[in-house]
């Protein structure tokens, strides 16, 4: 339990210094307010206007996330077999390909019902 | 670079035989995606249909057969137990996933275009081009596919891979009912998001008792009980999470708030199939956690479910008297009757007691599977122009109009309130004798109190449905299809037989339970 | 033997498949008549001289996994039992014959009032405590179905509320069954009973006492759990009533001699006293609210929990002479009442009302006969010398004179005191009743509902039949008590120990 004194103590001196940044701002700094300090922060520019609540975004963007995410985690999976796949040996080999197989029917039926075209 | 490849690897085995029914369960959702992605439109209903019952039909059958040359062992190094609870687990699933695919089979439960704003235009478009969405069975078949792996996974990371492969479909499948889109929609969400942070739980407390044991492997774990000192914070921070995440699934007081908005929201097949399939799957997973990795631990962990147990059963029979749509009714009482299971699940003891207990629960969790797939298949026969008729009070004077399907609902709602010849009845005996034997008598005092005041409400629907006089523009009782009818005659069949003949399952449940689970 | 069982459900049963034969008024009776035929020969094959042993045994496993045996048999104390509501139970069908439900539906009624016969033979029959148990329940829900579709105009509230009590009092009989088995390991009353409580330690036959107690108490009924049973009397049709007074009541007092008092002779001894206190309470609190009660029926009920107080009294003295007092007084008090509450049916259907005061005066000289019968039962039930009501009466008060070893004696002098007060206030509320409503002139004109009027029809042939053996039998126990006593008290002595 000892091992954990330093890192306990390493979160409270954190946690403490978030708290007392936060809580001690309104009181020291100055406050001068102008309307670009107001807005959202889009990169410095002026913000696009936006319908209340954010309002709707396409499908798209997010399926297009989702099979980035998908297809990213597959290679990260690939890189150890890469590695090692002479020892692994055929067992390797058959889990790889029903690894491969299981992304590839999702793929396939993205592809199908057009989830891959952009208009 | 040199240290990496010196070192020696072994390849790890996997036992594809032994895993053979959640194989054939995964590979079939498989050939489901495909059919969706490949074939035309309107032959999609007719393929995906035969895939998913030969599926099934063929999984029970190899779990029949490895029941009968008697496998016992831990595969997937160890990762996977396919022992007698587990096989038993599995059979009860698949047959009650095969009778709640019958019911998902009927059509117009389900929406036709699950993306139009409920209530547009494009929904009625969609509802008039007799849209449906086939991918129904391929999701069915991965939820029933995580359920079969839940309650065998014998490894905390395996076991939340398979929660997760269970819920997500589950997920998805809330949010489809085709009738009281909003509703529905709701029940999804909070689905969703309730179990995505009792996931998150879950996950917490494996990450915990990780720390405590080094591994996450429940025989490990087990292991690390008496050998590691000095980390108590982390091993009850962490079982306490896992447990959290645990009864979170099978809907135990005070984590039982989803239960019955979901139940209610939900397309009521897949509400079939989350009663009786997702119950069984997360007692048999609660039930290995708590006895084979947390067994020595008994000491601890029993006086919490022994509040929780009460807790359950007290909400769930309390609550359901004040119910008014009948699906809510019936999540209540499958609240109280998790609670009922949770009485045998804290009798532990000698070896002995423990296998009593768990065929008890075994044999209970199979009863109450059929009575309530076949409950939620009458009530999806009784129906208003809106869609099925919730309202209880819609419910008066059914026996008048319909005695043959009052007369059934009422058979499985006594099975509900354990009055003997039903299943109900042998196994809450079973379950609460199990109990006694285990010294936990005040627990099942009481159970019996519930279970009277339980049975209160089952009466109460009774007498409604035969006593009250018919609503002047009552519900109209929908033909049944083959497949409905098929699945109330085989529930109200199994809830008879197993309670006048309980003999042959109770055997099995008990042979199932003789060896307990592989450690 | 199981044919006892079988002919009532297989003709349940039929009624089920088709509904033709239920149209056919002799089809309850004949189907019953059968069984009453078996009953009776039952009775004359069995061998008096070892009346203490369980004869005509069936022992089949049924479901080894929950140690459930299809155990039954028949001895002393259960064979009057048997026959009792094989009687009572042909009896009923012989009225329904001619008296139709008003609400029809004859042929549920008689579906219900078979599978009723099936859960009370096989209550009495069981020789297996989850059997027991099993029959006991079975009983609940067509009774519970009889008098919430057939009864009168407040029979929703009393069904719910008979429903309630019992099913929390066999949840109490539940548990102290579990315990029961988990601490002594088998379910088989005969062998429970041989063992006399060996195993059982003194805390958990006192535990388990209660619980079964309880759960049999609320059955019996014992005050003050009786609460349900004048609702559910009032509101249940004729032979709903009788069923309820004449079998289902016995079936509580039944089961504190099976099982509670054999099995649990420890725990038994220790709360006799309480069950005793309760009792005469009964019988007191019964006989003062029957002089308030301005219903017949209703009278009739708290008459049925002064004489099960009778009954429960005799039990707790724990003696032989209080335990065949008990099961005597089970008996008398099953056809005293079953005949009582006939007649009370048959002065509803006649009246309109079985409220008192609308009732008028003057029954002998409208309705000799039925007036007579009336007399008849209401002299009975107040145990005149000479009928069968006496003789549990007196032996009850005879077994509190003297209770068994290790119990207070003065107490029980004392509940012999209350409970003789109770006997003379029992007469006192049926001589006010009778002298109220069968003596007297007659009032003019019409009576009580008086849309009949004038032309009230006494006994019918179908009345006279169902209740004649009633009548005979309450005369010839009276008369030759030892007919009965003599099956009982080898059972008992062999129970208590005492021989």
């Amino acid at each position: 339990m000892e091992l954990y004194v330093p890192i306990l103590v390493l979160a409270v001196l954190a946690a403490g210094f978030a708290v007392f940044s936060v809580g001690i701002a309104p009181f020291t700094g100055p406050k001068r307010w102008n309307r670009a300090k107001l807005d959202g922060y889009e990169c410095g520019i002026e913000p696009t206007p936006q319908p209340v609540g954010g309002g709707r975004f396409p499908l798209k963007y997010m399926i297009t996330a989702m099979l980035f995410i998908v297809f990213d985690i597959e290679i990260i999976f690939l890189y150890p077999w890469a590695v090692a796949f002479d020892k692994l040996g055929v067992f390797g080999l058959v889990e790889m390909v029903l690894f491969i197989v299981t992304v590839l029917v999702a793929y396939a039926y993205v592809w199908r019902r057009r989830g891959l075209d952009w208009d | 670079m040199s240290t990496l490849t010196a070192a020696p690897i072994t390849a790890p085995t996997i036992e594809y035989g032994e895993l053979a029914p959640m194989l054939i369960i995964f590979g079939a959702a498989m050939i489901g995606v495909l059919v969706e992605a490949f074939t035309p439109r309107y032959l999609r209903k007719s393929i995906q249909m035969p895939i998913t019952v030969l599926s099934m039909v063929g999984a029970f059958a190899l779990t029949v057969w490895q029941g009968v040359r008697g496998v016992r062992s831990a595969a997937a190094m160890g990762a996977i137990a396919v022992d007698g609870p587990s096989l038993f687990i599995w059979g009860a699933i698949l047959l009650l996933a095969i009778v709640s695919v019958l019911l998902i089979n009927d059509d117009d439960h389900f929406v036709a275009e699950a993306a139009a704003v409920p209530g547009s235009a494009e929904e009625d478009q969609a509802l008039s081009q007799g849209g449906a969405h086939t991918e129904i069975y391929p999701l069915v078949l991965f939820a029933v596919g995580g359920m079969m792996l839940f309650p065998a996974a014998n490894d905390l990371l395996i076991m939340f891979v398979a929660l997760e492969v269970m819920s997500l479909p589950l997920y998805l499948l809330c949010g489809l009912a085709r009738r009281r889109r909003l509703l529905s929609q709701e029940a999804a969400m909070k689905y969703f998001l309730l179990g995505a942070f009792s996931s998150a739980f879950f996950l917490y407390g494996t990450a915990l008792l990780y720390g405590f044991a080094g591994s996450v492997d429940l025989k490990a774990i087990a292991t690390a009980l008496s050998t590691v000192g000095g980390q108590d914070a982390l091993l009850f921070i962490g079982a306490a999470t896992l447990g959290v995440g645990l009864l979170f699934k099978i809907g135990a007081a005070p984590f039982q708030a989803w239960k019955p908005d979901v139940y209610q929201g939900s397309p009521t097949p897949i509400t079939a199939l989350m009663a009786s399939g997702t119950l069984i799957a997360a007692f048999g997973a609660l039930l290995r956690v708590f006895w084979v990795a947390l067994g020595d631990l008994d000491a601890e962990w029993t006086p919490v479910l022994w509040g929780v147990a009460i807790l359950t059963m007290v909400v769930g029979a309390v609550l359901a008297i004040t119910q008014t749509d009948i699906k809510r009714m019936l999540a209540y009482s499958s609240i109280a009757h998790t609670g009922f299971l949770l009485t045998a699940v804290v009798a532990t003891g000698k070896e002995s007691q423990n296998a009593n207990a768990l065929s008890g629960i075994l044999f209970y969790l199979l009863a109450y599977g059929f009575a309530t797939v076949g409950a939620f298949a009458v009530v999806t026969m009784v129906r208003d122009p809106g869609g099925e008729a919730g309202h209880l009070s819609r419910w008066a004077g059914l026996g008048k109009r319909s005695p043959l399907l009052a007369g059934i609902f009422a058979l499985f709602l006594l099975a509900f309130a354990g009055i003997p010849l039903t299943s109900g009845f042998f196994g809450k005996y079973a379950v609460f004798a199990a109990a006694v034997a285990g010294g936990a008598v005040q627990l099942v005092i009481v159970g019996v109190v519930t279970s009277a005041m339980a049975a209160f409400f089952y009466v109460r629907v009774i007498v409604l449905m035969f006593f009250s006089d018919p609503a002047p523009e009552g519900p109209t009782i929908a033909v049944p299809s083959m497949g409905t009818a098929a699945v109330v005659t085989l529930s109200a069949a199994a809830t008879v037989v197993l309670g006048v003949f309980p003999q042959p399952v109770l055997d099995l449940a008990h042979t199932a339970a003789q060896s307990l689970f592989v450690r | 033997m199981i044919a006892m069982l079988a002919v009532p459900l297989l003709g349940a049963a039929v009624l089920v498949v088709f509904p033709g034969p239920a149209r056919h008024p002799w089809y309850g009776a004949a189907v019953s008549g059968v069984t009453l035929v078996l009953a009776l020969a039952l009775a004359v094959r069995f061998d008096h001289t070892r009346a203490a042993r369980p004869q005509f045994t069936v022992d089949v496993p049924w479901i080894p996994g929950l140690g459930l045996r299809f155990h039954l048999g028949i001895d002393g104390i259960s064979l009057p039992l048997v026959v009792l509501t094989a009687l009572l139970t042909f009896l009923c069908f012989v009225h329904l014959v001619r008296h139709r439900p008003e609400q029809g539906r004859i042929r549920a009624l008689v579906i219900a009032l078979l599978v009723l016969e099936v859960g009370m033979t096989g209550t009495f029959l069981a020789l297996d405590l989850l059997l027991f148990f099993v029959f006991f329940e079975i009983v609940l829900v067509p009774m519970y179905f009889v008098i919430a579709v057939w009864g009168g105009a407040g029979r929703r509230a009393a069904a719910v509320k008979f429903i309630l009590y019992t099913l929390l009092g066999s949840a109490l009989l539940l548990l102290g069954l579990l315990l029961v088995w988990a601490h002594a390991g088998t379910l088989d009353m005969v062998r429970l009973a041989q063992a006399q409580g060996a195993g059982l330690s003194r805390a958990v036959q006192i535990i388990a006492f209660l619980a079964i107690g309880l759960g049999l108490a609320v059955k019996a009924p014992m005050w003050p759990l009786h609460t349900w049973l004048p609702a559910a009397h009032t509101e249940a049709p004729t032979v709903g009533s009788v069923l309820l007074a004449g079998v289902l009541l016995k079936m509580g007092t039944y089961g504190f001699a099976r099982i509670a008092i054999p099995v649990l002779p420890e725990g038994a001894a220790a709360l006799a006293p309480w069950l005793g206190a309760f009792a005469v309470a009964g019988i007191v609190y019964g006989s003062l609210a029957c002089l308030a009660q301005r219903d017949l029926k209703r009278m009739i009920a708290y008459s049925s929990v002064g004489h099960m107080g009778f009954v429960l009294l005799g039990l707790a003295t724990l003696t032989p002479v209080g335990m065949n007092a008990a099961l005597f007084g089970n008996i008398a008090h099953g056809l005293i009442t079953g005949l009582l509450f006939f007649v009370a049916g048959g002065i509803k259907e006649r009246y309109g009302t079985t409220e008192l005061p609308r009732l008028g005066t003057g029954m002998l000289a409208r309705l000799p006969y039925l007036g007579s019968l009336l007399t008849f039962a209401c002299v009975a039930s107040l145990g005149l010398p000479g009928l069968a009501g006496f003789w549990g009466e007196m032996l009850a008060l005879l077994g509190a004179f003297q209770p068994a070893a290790g119990l207070s004696r003065p107490l029980f002098l004392v509940f012999m005191a209350v409970g003789g007060v109770g006997t003379v206030l029992t007469a006192a509320y049926f001589l006010r009743m009778l002298s109220h409503l069968t003596h007297g002139r007659p009032p003019a004109g019409t009576i009580g509902g008086g849309s009949r009027g004038a032309a009230l029809l006494d006994v019918s042939a179908y009345e006279l039949a169902a209740w004649t053996p009633l009548v005979v039998l309450t005369v010839v126990l009276g008369l030759w008590p030892k007919a009965l006593l003599s099956l009982t008290d080898p059972v008992v002595q062999a129970y208590l120990g005492t021989r």
